[in-house]
Parts: structure tokens; C-alpha cells; sequence
């Protein structure tokens, strides 16, 4: 006659019995056979399951997706022009150093830096375009490293600062001023930006500039000049800039 | 950004993988899994205020089940007619010309293809024994927990457990063993 207690014998497996009942089951176990290998059984398939069977994990993607759905569900109010918050003092000081240094590029833009500026507005556009924003996908920046260290043959710094507000959703290779960029790709909500890395710039980088309602910040570090563009916030930017600088220091071609 | 919308994301983000497992195992679509996470997590968000606090995952897990319940809802009124191969066809099928490659049971187990192999006998469950093997399995949710995602008494959750354990392991015997007891 088959024993009934198959269910307990799995109840108890997973903990789920309270203590007088699990005592109850073991001491059950030890004398019936049938429940014996049920357990056995059980153990094996549960092991097995837990071990070997595939988890799901969501693709960066899908995490913009969700983050995108969630901003056109809570429409936040038209930011108001960067320049406002400088006047009524919100934004602080960054920005107010920001504008200032803006302005005095403004004034005087060199015809290089010009170039370079329409240069990463068109591969900015590009990528967007053509949708070709990544060629490796990946919120891992132990991967996306390795990867750009591999395909751009350089290794610009790569951090995950979603809890800054910027996640990195992968990396890619583009041109900038005719030499090879090692490209990094965050996501700001549903904006994306293109973080540009390369080697051996000569001229004068401009700090900020505006191009077609993007925004575009330089810097350099060590031997490698960057760029980011995006159309988010002038202060957003400056702001993943400097968490940039602040990541571990490039090392250059490897 | 709105501070509900900032605990929001602290709370429920770290959550989007295992609503995106969970919906991967109920759906067997990458796609469909996609776009039942996105609907779960808007569902999520708009009843944010209702969630009472606790663990949040469940709570999640609940909304990405009845977000798959009600796409399939959906699609039988607009009678979509699953593709061969989309649905509920055993995914052990597929490998059938793999299965005698191994010289034996015990060797083919212990191949790289197991984990291949053992997620098509799980995909081939019925749904009822997946998800709770699903949410027990690679969840470690309680029994309690999974009464409460599947919204079945927990005495049915236990019946249903220890069944889909002993199906899973007629189905992988039947996948190690040569797989073609199951072919149609």
C-alpha cells in the first residue's frame, strides 16, 4: 500500500514543517522505505534544479524599457533652461562655473575645436540614428572594460553609477577626429549618453559646448581625451563627468 | 525625480531579475517576457501606494503573474494561434538527436548540456507545477510566500510541489534515458 505522506516528506525537505511535525516525519523516515527514497528523489531533483536549471536575469534593455515606461507615466515638469537655474541660484555652483566657462568658449572657438565638436554631435546622431548605440551589451563594467581594452585598444575608465542616476548599458567602437574612440553608453532615464574616450589629441579641448540641443563636456585624464554628449541636463552631465574623473584612473593603451 | 519614485526604484529594482525569471518560465518568451515585466512594473508603480509594506518581492511576483494571466486573456480574444514550437510543445523534442550521442545516461548528465536539457523538461511542465517550482527552486520563496504569488491555499501549494518534483524527475529520466518516450 503506498504511504500518503509523500507531501510531508517534501514539506519537510524544504523546512517548511514546523518542529513537532518535522520530528514527526523523521522519525517517520526511519522506518518507511517508500518515504526514504521519496526524500532522496526529492533532494536530487531539487539540487539539480537549483544547480543547473537557467536564471533568467533582465537585460540592460529591459531596465531601460522599465525606466523609460516609468518616466511617460510620471511626466516630470519641462526642466526649466539650464541658464534659469543659474540666475535663481539653484543648481549651485557647478553650473554657474559651467556657463561661465561656456561662455568664454563661446567667444573664442577655435576652428579645431569646432571640428572636434561637430565631429561627436555627428557620431552622437549616428549612433542614435542608426540605432547602433551598442556593440556589447552589458551593465558589467568588468566586461565592458575588458571589451572596449580589446576592440577600441584602449581602457578609458568604466563605472556602474546607477545609484547616481546613471546606468551603464554597454560600450562600443567609433571615430572621432579621424582616430579610433572607445565608446561607453549610459542611460539617464530614457536619455542616452555617449561617453567618447581617445588617445593622442593634440589640440585644445573646449570644456562645454552646445550643438543642436546637445550638450557635450570635455575633459582629459592621463593620456586619453573624453567627451561626453548627451540630451540631458547641462548639470547631469558635468555631474557624470566628474563621477568619471573621480573612477579609477585610465591606463591607457594596453 | 519624486521621492515615491525614488524608494520606488530602491525597493523594486532590485527585483527586475527575478520578475524577468519568473516571466521568462511563464511565458517560455523571451519577448513576451520582456513586455510582462514592463506591464508588471507600471502595474507596480501606479499601486505602489497599496503595497503594504514587508518584503517586496512577492508582491511584485503576484503583479507579474496576473500581468501573464491577463495577456493570455488577451490573446485567446483575439484568438491568436500559438506558432508551432511558441507554446506548449515539450522543448525536449528539439533535442532529440542529441540524446544518443552520450555512451551513457550518467555521461550525457554530466555533459555541458544538462542545464540546455533540464530547462526544456521545466519549460515542458504544466504551468501549475513550473511556477511553484519556479518560485520554490529559484525563488526560495516560502510556502506561505507562494500561496500568497499564486493566490492558492498553501495545502494545494504543498500537493503541488511535491507533484511537480516527481513529474520533473519522470521528465529527466525520460530526457537522460533517450528522450523518445516523450516524442509524439
Amino acid at each position: 500500500m503506498p504511504c500518503d505522506n509523500e507531501t510531508l516528506v517534501h514539506a519537510y525537505l524544504d523546512g517548511a514543517l514546523d518542529p513537532a511535525k518535522a520530528l514527526e516525519v523523521e522519525r517517520h523516515l526511519e522506518t518507511c522505505i517508500e518515504c526514504a527514497a521519496t526524500l532522496e528523489q526529492a533532494d536530487t531533483m531539487r539540487r539539480l534544479v537549483r544547480s543547473e536549471a537557467s536564471y533568467h536575469r533582465a537585460s540592460p534593455e529591459l531596465a531601460a524599457r522599465v525606466m523609460g515606461a516609468l518616466d511617460d507615466e510620471t511626466p516630470r515638469a519641462a526642466p526649466p533652461p539650464w541658464y534659469r537655474n543659474v540666475w535663481t541660484g539653484v543648481s549651485g555652483g557647478a553650473v554657474a562655473g559651467a556657463l561661465a566657462a561656456s561662455l568664454a568658449f563661446l567667444a573664442v572657438l577655435p576652428p579645431a575645436s569646432e571640428a572636434l565638436v561637430t565631429d561627436v554631435t555627428n557620431a552622437h546622431l549616428r549612433s542614435i540614428a542608426s540605432e547602433h548605440i551598442i556593440d556589447v551589451a552589458s551593465t558589467d563594467r568588468h566586461t565592458v572594460k575588458p571589451w572596449l581594452a580589446t576592440h577600441a585598444d584602449l581602457s578609458p575608465p568604466v563605472g556602474d553609477f546607477t545609484r547616481e542616476g546613471f546606468t551603464l548599458v554597454g560600450g562600443r567602437v567609433d571615430f572621432v577626429d579621424g582616430t579610433r574612440a572607445a565608446v561607453t553608453v549610459y542611460r539617464h532615464g530614457r536619455h542616452v549618453i555617449n561617453v567618447f574616450a581617445w588617445t593622442n589629441y593634440e589640440g585644445r579641448l573646449p570644456d562645454i559646448a552646445t550643438r543642436n540641443g546637445y550638450h557635450i563636456v570635455f575633459w582629459r585624464q592621463g593620456n586619453l581625451a573624453f567627451c561626453a554628449i548627451s540630451d540631458i541636463a547641462l548639470d547631469d552631465m558635468l555631474e557624470l563627468s566628474r563621477l568619471l574623473k573621480a573612477a579609477t584612473m585610465p591606463d591607457g593603451r594596453e | 525625480m519624486t521621492e515615491r519614485r525614488r524608494r520606488f526604484e530602491a525597493q523594486a529594482l532590485p527585483h527586475l531579475d527575478a520578475a524577468h525569471n519568473l516571466a521568462r518560465w511563464l511565458t517560455r518568451s523571451s519577448a513576451d517576457a520582456d513586455d510582462v515585466v514592463q506591464e508588471a512594473m507600471l502595474r507596480a508603480w501606479r499601486g505602489y501606494d497599496g503595497f503594504r509594506g514587508g518584503d517586496i518581492r512577492p508582491w511584485l511576483l503576484t503583479i507579474v503573474r496576473n500581468c501573464w494571466h491577463d495577456s493570455t486573456k488577451d490573446r485567446r480574444r483575439r484568438g491568436h494561434v500559438p506558432l508551432p514550437g511558441e507554446d506548449a510543445a515539450p522543448l525536449w523534442n528539439k533535442g532529440d538527436e542529441l540524446v544518443h550521442e552520450g555512451p551513457s545516461p550518467e555521461a550525457a548528465a554530466l555533459t555541458r548540456d544538462t542545464g540546455r536539457k533540464l530547462d526544456g523538461v521545466i519549460a515542458g511542465l504544466p504551468e501549475e507545477f513550473r511556477e511553484v517550482l519556479v518560485l520554490r527552486e529559484m525563488e526560495d520563496l516560502s510556502y506561505r510566500e507562494i500561496a500568497s504569488v499564486t493566490g492558492a491555499p498553501i495545502g494545494t501549494v504543498m500537493s503541488r510541489l511535491s507533484r511537480a518534483r516527481a513529474l520533473l524527475r519522470e521528465a529527466w529520466l525520460g530526457e537522460i534515458e533517450g528522450g523518445t518516450r516523450h516524442a509524439v
